[in-house]
């Protein structure tokens, strides 16, 4: 069969055989990180040594616009600066009314003995990277454990809440879009207060969900975090309602809606870290708020 | 069969044009440009595997796809895989992909790249949320072994093959 100056077996594997064994690895990969997460390490790793790479990645493009900003015509900044100093005679008027708002909601609060809602405190961040994945929209922020973030921390940009932080390295963090698929988020309509889910649906748009079908929701309305889940905060906009329709096979009202936040060209983010709350049951009758002490 | 990128592909210009295609992929791409923006790294890695299969092979394609994993926020190993079996597939086209002119090879890469793709949404379907569980690939190894029950039966039963029979 084989010549006899021929080898009888080859020393390398062939292609198939070394296929087959990193399929293996892979595979090991795979179950490791999707069953067990014990990978975390590897991808703390990887953040470590990419971060650099995407900072020195975004240089030119940061240099760019610091070019740009310093030709940029002075007739031009004075109409600006007119612009925002009109913005904020406005904002300081309804400033003093929240600010009266403030004083009046904590005494009420104090007077029917609720619990007062948490201070927050914002980090600001800037937008790294976006991945492009099929089962999630994250974008990296260049902000991570080091400036206190945390898994579960609301993210919003200028105009409305952009998702929420999903893993935290040490100097950078994910962000799942609220725009991805999966992604639930609890609202009420702000026009009549109905509580509901938005969920993502992968396009960069949102969708209403479980509304019945006699729901008053129009186009147009605005939809902000109901708070109920003591994830986000309560009243972060979060979406603009843009089409609603009836289908005949679903109790439900088909509702689309479109995020506020620019998910896809904002820079700049904040990320609202608030304390964590802990519940306890009131001290006073231990007995009747059992069931709820163990949701926390 | 020597070409003029397999003469010039040293070990410094393999490794520099990969990094390259990893420091494109850390730009903040976003919008419309990334819609079509190319997979950089995978086009540079069967690049050199269909030219330089002696320097870049599956270990280079794994670690890659270790990286890819990790920028898309992905399970590990979604990218690695569909990598690996991309340089697999173009290994075994290789002869066949270096005679045609460049706008065929691209036309031949199609497929490959298209298969990469489906390959990590297939492999992330299966590890994130399979719709059923698991189990459901259980009767390919009953067809496995069903298979081998009848090979073996005919073969008992008709000497070598059915072919002569016919």
């Amino acid at each position: 069969m084989a010549a006899p100056d021929q080898l009888m077996f080859a020393r390398r594997l062939g292609p198939t055989g070394r296929l087959f064994i990193w399929f293996l690895i892979g595979v090991a990969c795979v179950v490791a990180d999707a069953r067990y997460h014990a990978l975390e390490g590897l991808r703390s790793g990887f953040s470590v040594l990419i971060q650099p790479l995407r900072v020195a990645m975004r240089a030119p493009n940061d240099m760019a616009s610091e070019l740009s900003g310093f030709f940029v015509r002075h007739r031009q900044l004075q109409q600006q600066r007119d612009a925002l100093l009109a913005e904020r005679a406005q904002q300081s008027l309804s400033v003093n009314v929240a600010r009266e708002l403030a004083r009046e909601n904590a005494e009420l609060r104090g007077l029917l003995q609720l619990q007062t809602r948490p201070g927050l405190q914002v980090a600001r961040a800037a937008m790294l990277y976006k991945g492009y994945d099929w089962f999630a929209q994250r974008i990296t922020l260049d902000q991570g454990a080091g400036s206190g973030l945390r898994g579960g921390l609301p993210v919003m940009d200028a105009r409305g809440l952009m998702g929420q932080v999903s893993r935290v390295f040490p100097g950078s963090s994910e962000v799942t879009l609220v725009s991805s698929p999966q992604q639930l988020t609890p609202i009420l309509v702000e026009r009549t207060g109905q509580r509901g889910l938005v969920a993502g649906t992968g396009q960069g748009r949102l969708e209403l969900r479980y509304m019945p079908a006699q729901t008053d929701i129009r186009q147009g309305d605005r939809l902000l975090t109901s708070g109920i889940d003591r994830v986000y905060p309560a009243g972060l906009p979060v979406a603009r309602v843009t089409r609603v329709s009836r289908s005949q096979s679903s109790p439900y009202l088909r509702v689309e809606c479109l995020p506020l936040a620019g998910l896809e060209h904002s820079r700049a983010v904040l990320v609202l870290i608030a304390e964590p709350q802990i519940i306890q049951p009131p001290a006073s009758k231990p007995a009747a708020s059992k069931p709820q002490g163990g949701k926390s | 069969m020597i070409n003029a990128a397999q003469k010039a592909g040293n070990w410094r210009r393999v490794m520099g044009t990969l990094a390259v295609a990893v420091l494109l992929e850390q730009l903040p791409w976003a919008g419309w440009v990334i819609e079509l923006l190319p997979d950089f790294v995978l086009v540079g890695v069967l690049f050199w595997v269909l030219h330089q299969p002696a320097k870049v092979g599956f270990g280079l394609a794994f670690m890659l796809g270790l990286l890819a994993d990790f920028q898309d926020g992905a399970v590990f190993g979604q990218h690695a895989i569909a990598y690996v079996i991309g340089v697999y597939v173009v290994l075994f086209l290789r002869l066949r992909l270096l005679q045609f002119d460049p706008l065929r090879q691209a036309a031949q890469l199609f497929p490959i790249f298209l298969a990469v793709q489906l390959i990590v949404l297939l492999v992330g379907w299966l590890a994130v949320t399979p719709p059923v569980g698991l189990g459901i690939l259980m009767p390919v190894l009953g067809s496995t072994v069903l298979w081998y029950l009848i090979a073996l039966f005919v073969r008992l039963l008709h000497g070598k093959g059915l072919q002569d029979h016919a």
